[in-house]
């Protein structure tokens, strides 16, 4: 053991041997190329911590209670019996696509309120993103199913995440099972595909294995059969 | 020697992540030397050491948008200062064993850690090491890391990492007592 330790110190006081290593052009190097040298966009936003912050928990507990009392609404009897107010017949209601409150456990989770009704390219609703103090607001355009996998995308409308400025795309990808996995996938600030169609093609070529990162989530998530 | 990448720092990574240049440059300045340090030790060559520095510098520019969670950027971007290191290894093979002998009637004084001739046995015992062995002795007797962090760094298991630094020391010691013996052995002729 004491010979262990004599080498042990031998080597680090050689490891530590003083001498004077700048990196000062390495450096100046380097920044000089930042500028022709872009940056690889993943397809998952990126995360600043394990946790949630407390406001951010109450934030998605009041989200979750709103969506709870809106669908309680909907299921209220309606006055319309012998002397009640007369009863109008509703409209058809467009198809539910995908709707819930859940947190897509990607990287430390994002919490997600999902409202999308209709198919194809005559979807209607929104999604919000939100964690922490980051987050946006997507208005749901349209839908595709790809390998499997259910597409859902639009117009990021508001924004207070500079990765998904307002006026550019993004889309929920779905897996569906027993969790659901999800993934979240934008265009950033490149040139915007002609629509939100070719947008969700554009993607879906563009990522590959998409699946290999998805991640299961947490909450609930009612889909269309 | 504590990583500096604890805390608040974690705020610029996410700037950077972002495509924040200001921030990055921040980073790269405060990593830059120590990396610099890290692959010339792990090299044994100052231009092999500036070339996996810059790659490395600016493979974290790159990915950094990929990098899940900004709080293990420290492992994470050892890890790609490692890669470097492995692919400026490639390039040239300049760890051959260095054969230059000691001067005759220099006996070797085994406790004094600063002599020329302890010197010489080590880096010609360090460049007989394995690139894979040289670094988990940079990232244990240099950087101090703990073996969990150097596993998570190289992306092995703890054991391996353990198993590395162990035969990496056992080649170390035997080196030393190999030269300790050719020495004695000079000195009794």
């Amino acid at each position: 053991m004491s010979a262990n330790r004599d080498v042990n110190r031998i080597v680090r006081s050689w490891l530590r041997t003083d001498e004077h290593e700048s990196a000062d052009a390495v450096l100046q190097l380097v920044l000089s190329r930042l500028d022709t040298t872009p940056q690889r966009r993943s397809w998952w936003p990126t995360w600043r911590s394990n946790r949630m912050n407390t406001y951010a928990k109450l934030l998605a507990a009041a989200a979750a209670v709103l969506v709870v009392a809106v669908v309680g609404y909907q299921f209220l009897p309606r006055a319309g019996g012998p002397g009640g107010q007369p009863t109008i017949a509703p409209s058809p209601s467009p198809a539910l696509l995908a709707r819930g409150t859940f947190t897509a456990t990607v990287g430390s989770g994002y919490t997600v309120v999902l409202d999308a009704t209709g198919a194809d390219s005559s979807v209607s609703g929104s999604m919000v993103v939100s964690q922490g103090t980051k987050g946006y607001t997507v208005d749901l355009e349209c839908t595709r199913t790809i390998d499997g996998l259910l597409w859902i995308g639009g117009d990021v409308t508001q924004s207070t995440d500079s990765n998904l400025p307002a006026g550019t795309r993004a889309a929920i990808v779905l897996l569906r099972g027993s969790p659901v996995e999800a993934i979240f996938a934008w265009q950033g600030t490149d040139p915007p595909s002609a629509s939100c169609e070719a947008f969700i093609d554009d993607m879906a070529a563009a990522t590959g294995d998409i699946q290999a990162g998805m991640e299961p989530i947490t909450g609930t998530l009612e889909l269309a059969p | 020697m504590p990583s500096p990448w604890r805390g608040m720092e974690t705020d610029l990574v996410i700037l950077a992540q972002h495509g924040d240049k200001g921030a990055f440059g921040l980073i790269a300045a405060r990593i830059a030397d120590r990396f610099l340090a890290v692959s010339r030790r792990i090299l044994r060559d100052i231009d092999l050491a500036e070339d996996a520095t810059q790659q490395a510098l600016l493979a974290i520019w790159q990915d950094l948008p990929g990098l899940r969670d900004p709080a293990r950027f420290d492992a994470w971007s050892y890890r790609l200062l490692v890669r470097a290191c492995y692919a400026e290894g490639r390039k040239e093979r300049r760890w051959a064993p260095n054969l230059r002998l000691l001067s005759e009637g220099e006996p070797l004084a085994k406790d004094d850690l600063s002599s020329v001739a302890d010197r010489e046995q080590l880096e010609r015992g360090f460049r007989r090491l394995t690139i894979d062995h040289r670094t988990v002795v940079v990232l244990y007797h240099y950087l101090d890391l703990p073996l969990d962090e150097i596993a998570e760094a190289l992306d092995i298991p703890v054991g391996t990492a353990h198993s590395r630094l162990h035969h990496a020391m056992r080649g170390l010691r035997a080196a030393l007592e190999s030269d300790a013996r050719s020495t004695e052995r000079e000195a009794a002729l």
